[in-house]
C-alpha cells in the first residue's frame, strides 16, 4: 500500500500565528478521507499546502511521492476545489469547461460533458446565475475531467441545501468507484460524510488528533455504561477519551484493543459523529498511528 | 491560454480599440487640415529655407485666432494613454483574481502559476505594444507642422508621444499595474497605486534625467546675430546674455537698460525716454553683448528616444520579474 499524501512535522505561520502545526498525515492510496475539524483548525492550510498554493513554513509535503507547489507537473494528478468553489462568473458554463480544457494537457471532455449534461446544467448559461449546488457540480466536473490521482475538495458541502448534498455525494461516489482515486474532503461537520468516507482525520486546534480509517476507528471505541466509580480503572480498556457521571452510573467512552473484562460495565457501540464530537471536546486525547510506523510500512510494502 | 487571456480581457482589449478609433477619427479629421493650413499659411516654405525669419507665417499659423493653434494643447490628452493600460489592463490582471479566490482555480490547473501569468503578461504587453504603436504613428504625422514651427522636437507632449517611447511607456504603464496589483491584491487600491507611481516615474525621468541623457551643447552668437542652430530642432536647456568678457548680463536673451546705462557712459538711463537705437547698439557692440545657449541637439532625437525607451523597458522586465517572483513565492 502506498501513501497519497504525507505530511512530516508539517507547520504553516503567518507571521506570528500558527495556521498549522506539527502536522503528521498518512493518507493510504484509494482511501475517500473526512478531513474534520472545527472551523480555524487548519483544514483550508492543509489542504492549500496539498495543492501547492502554498509552502510550509516547516516540514516537509510528499503528495503522490512529489512536493507540491515546486514540481508543476504535479498539478496534473491533482483536482481541486477551493472553499466556495471560485469559478469565474462572467464565463459561460461552457466557457468553465473550455477553461478547463484550454489549461490542462489532459482532460477528459466528454466526461465533463456528461457530467454537465447528468446534471442538467445549461451548457450557455453564465455561471453567476446557477445555484449553489449547480456551482458545486461544475467545480466538481472541472476537478474530475482533469482525471487526477487526487481530489481535494474544501468543503464542498457547506453551502448546499440537504437535497444538493446527495446528489452531489452521490455523484462524486459514482466517480470514486470507477477509478483509483484518492478524495480528500473537509467538513466541520461529519454526518454528511459519514456514508461516503472511509478514513477519517480530525484537525483540532491546527493539530492532528485522529487519524485512521473509520471502521478501525469505530472498532476500536466503545461507550461503556455501569455503576458510578470516578477515575476508576476498567480492566480491558486502553484510554478513556470522555467521561460522564451522574449520581449512580458512569458513562466512560473508551478506546480498547478487546472487549471489555470487567462484567460491571455494560457496552454499546459508538457513532461516529459521537466519536468525533468526543474527540474535539478533549483536546489532549489523541488517536493516531504511530507515524514513523506507517511511514516504514509504505516504504516496504510493495 | 491565449483564449483564455482573450475570453477574460476581451472587454477591456474592446475598451481599449475603441479609444484607439475615437482618438484616430479626431487625429484624421483635423490632420489633413493642420497639413493644409501649414503650407497655406507659408509657413511650411519659409522653414525649407535655413537662416529666414518666419516669425509672421508662424504666427498665420500658430497665433491667436488661427484655425488649428487651439488644437496644440489637446496634445497633452493623449499622454494618459499609456497610464490607461496600466490601470485597466494591469492592475486587475492578478488583483480581480485575488479579490474573487479564482486564483485558486486558475493556479491549480495544469498550466501553473508561471504559465498562466506569463502568457497573460505578455499576450496583454502584445495587444498594448500594436495599440500604442499605432497611435504614435498617427499622432507623429500628425503633430509634424506644430513640431516644425515650435522648432523643438523635445517639447514635453511632444517628445512623449511620438517615435517609439510610448510604447515604452505602455509597456512599463502594464507592468506597474500587474506589479501593483499583485502586491496590492485589491483592485482599486491598485489602480490608484498604478496612476500615482506611473505618474511619479514620468515626471521624474522627464524633468531630472532626460536633460542629462547626454552631455549639452553649447552655442554663442552675437546679440543681434541670427541663432546658427534656428531650423535644427534643438532642445534650449538654458539661454544667457553675456558681456565680451564672459560677465552673466542676465538670463534669457534679454537687455537690462539699467546695467546698460551703467557700463555706457553715454548712454542716457531709461528714467524718462527709450535711448536712442544708435547709441545702444553701439554701446552693444563695445560691450561684446552675445548670448549663450546650452543645447541638445535637434539630431540627438532618436538617441534620446532610445535611451529612453530602454530605460522604460528595464523597469517594465524588472518590475514583471518582481511579480512572477511574488505570484511564485508569496500568494495563495
Amino acid at each position: 500500500m502506498t501513501s497519497a499524501l504525507i505530511a512530516t512535522g508539517v507547520g504553516k505561520r503567518y507571521r506570528r500565528l500558527w495556521a498549522l502545526r506539527d502536522c503528521n498525515i498518512d493518507i493510504p492510496d484509494g482511501r475517500v478521507v473526512a478531513l474534520v475539524g472545527p472551523n480555524g483548525a487548519g483544514k483550508t492550510t492543509l489542504l492549500h499546502l496539498a495543492a501547492g498554493l502554498l509552502s510550509p513554513t516547516v516540514g516537509t509535503m510528499r503528495v503522490l511521492g512529489r512536493t507540491p507547489g515546486r514540481d508543476v507537473g504535479l498539478l496534473a494528478d491533482i483536482g481541486f476545489v477551493a472553499q466556495d468553489v471560485p469559478l469565474y462568473r462572467s464565463f459561460s458554463v461552457g466557457d468553465m469547461l473550455e477553461f478547463g480544457r484550454r489549461t490542462n494537457s489532459r482532460w477528459d471532455h466528454d466526461l465533463a460533458s456528461t457530467r454537465i449534461e447528468r446534471a442538467r446544467i445549461d451548457l450557455d448559461q453564465r455561471v453567476g446565475s446557477l445555484s449553489g449546488g449547480q456551482r458545486a457540480q461544475v467545480g466538481l466536473t472541472l476537478a474530475l475531467a482533469k482525471r487526477p490521482r487526487l481530489l481535494l475538495l474544501d468543503e464542498p458541502l457547506a453551502s448546499l441545501d440537504p437535497l444538493a448534498r446527495r446528489e452531489f455525494l452521490q455523484s462524486l461516489m459514482g466517480e470514486v468507484a470507477e477509478g483509483e482515486l484518492t478524495v480528500v474532503l473537509s467538513s466541520h461537520l461529519i454526518t454528511d460524510l459519514e456514508r461516503v468516507c472511509d478514513h477519517l482525520i480530525v484537525l483540532s486546534a491546527s493539530r492532528t488528533q485522529v487519524a485512521g480509517d473509520i471502521d478501525g476507528l469505530l472498532a476500536s471505541h466503545r461507550i461503556v455504561v455501569g455503576p458510578r466509580r470516578e477515575g476508576a480503572e476498567v480492566r480491558g480498556v486502553g484510554s478513556v477519551v470522555q467521561e460522564s457521571h451522574t449520581d449512580r452510573q458512569s458513562t466512560l467512552l473508551v478506546r480498547t484493543d478487546g472487549p471489555i473484562l470487567d462484567p460491571a460495565w455494560a457496552e454499546q457501540e459508538i457513532g461516529l459523529e459521537e466519536l468525533v464530537l468526543a474527540y474535539l471536546g478533549h483536546p489532549d486525547a489523541t488517536a493516531l498511528p504511530q507515524p514513523k510506523l506507517a511511514t516504514a510500512e509504505a516504504e516496504v510494502s510493495p | 491560454m491565449i483564449w483564455l487571456t482573450w475570453r477574460q480581457h476581451r472587454l477591456q482589449l474592446l475598451y481599449g480599440a475603441v479609444v484607439l478609433v475615437i482618438l484616430t477619427v479626431f487625429l484624421l479629421s483635423t490632420g489633413f487640415g493642420i497639413s493644409a493650413a501649414f503650407r497655406s499659411s507659408g509657413l511650411a516654405q519659409c522653414l525649407s529655407v535655413p537662416g529666414r525669419d518666419c516669425g509672421a507665417a508662424n504666427d498665420l499659423f500658430m497665433g491667436g485666432g488661427a484655425r488649428y493653434s487651439g488644437l496644440w494643447f489637446t496634445i497633452p490628452l493623449f499622454l494618459i494613454v499609456p497610464a490607461m493600460v496600466g490601470v485597466f489592463w494591469g492592475a486587475p490582471l492578478v488583483a480581480r483574481e485575488v479579490e474573487q479566490g479564482t486564483h485558486r482555480l486558475a493556479w491549480t490547473q495544469g498550466v501553473g502559476r508561471i504559465r498562466w501569468a506569463g502568457t497573460k503578461v505578455a499576450a496583454l504587453a502584445a495587444a498594448a505594444l500594436v495599440g500604442t504603436a499605432s497611435l504614435a504613428w498617427i499622432l507623429s504625422w500628425w503633430s509634424r507642422p506644430f513640431v516644425a514651427a515650435s522648432d523643438n522636437r523635445f517639447s514635453p507632449g511632444v517628445f512623449d508621444l511620438r517615435g517609439i517611447v510610448p510604447i515604452a511607456y505602455a509597456l512599463f504603464a502594464l507592468a506597474t499595474g500587474v506589479a501593483a496589483g499583485t502586491l496590492i491584491r485589491r483592485t482599486v487600491p491598485a489602480m490608484a497605486a498604478t496612476l500615482g507611481f506611473y505618474a511619479a516615474v514620468r515626471l521624474g525621468v522627464e524633468l531630472w534625467l532626460r536633460p542629462h541623457l547626454a552631455s549639452p551643447s553649447t552655442v554663442s552668437y552675437p546679440f543681434f546675430g541670427t541663432n546658427p542652430r534656428s531650423g535644427l530642432g534643438d532642445w534650449v536647456l538654458s539661454t544667457k546674455t553675456l558681456d565680451g568678457a564672459g560677465h552673466l548680463l542676465g538670463n534669457g536673451k534679454v537687455l537690462d537698460l539699467n546695467v546698460l546705462g551703467s557700463r555706457c557712459p553715454g548712454l542716457p538711463l531709461p528714467t524718462e525716454s527709450l535711448p536712442n537705437k544708435d547709441a545702444l547698439q553701439a554701446c552693444i557692440r563695445q560691450l561684446g553683448l552675445h548670448v549663450q545657449s546650452t543645447y541638445q541637439p535637434g539630431s540627438r532625437y532618436w538617441t534620446f528616444q532610445g535611451i529612453e525607451s530602454a530605460i522604460f523597458i528595464a523597469l517594465a522586465v524588472a518590475l514583471v520579474g518582481l511579480s512572477l517572483w511574488w505570484i511564485r513565492n508569496r500568494i495563495a
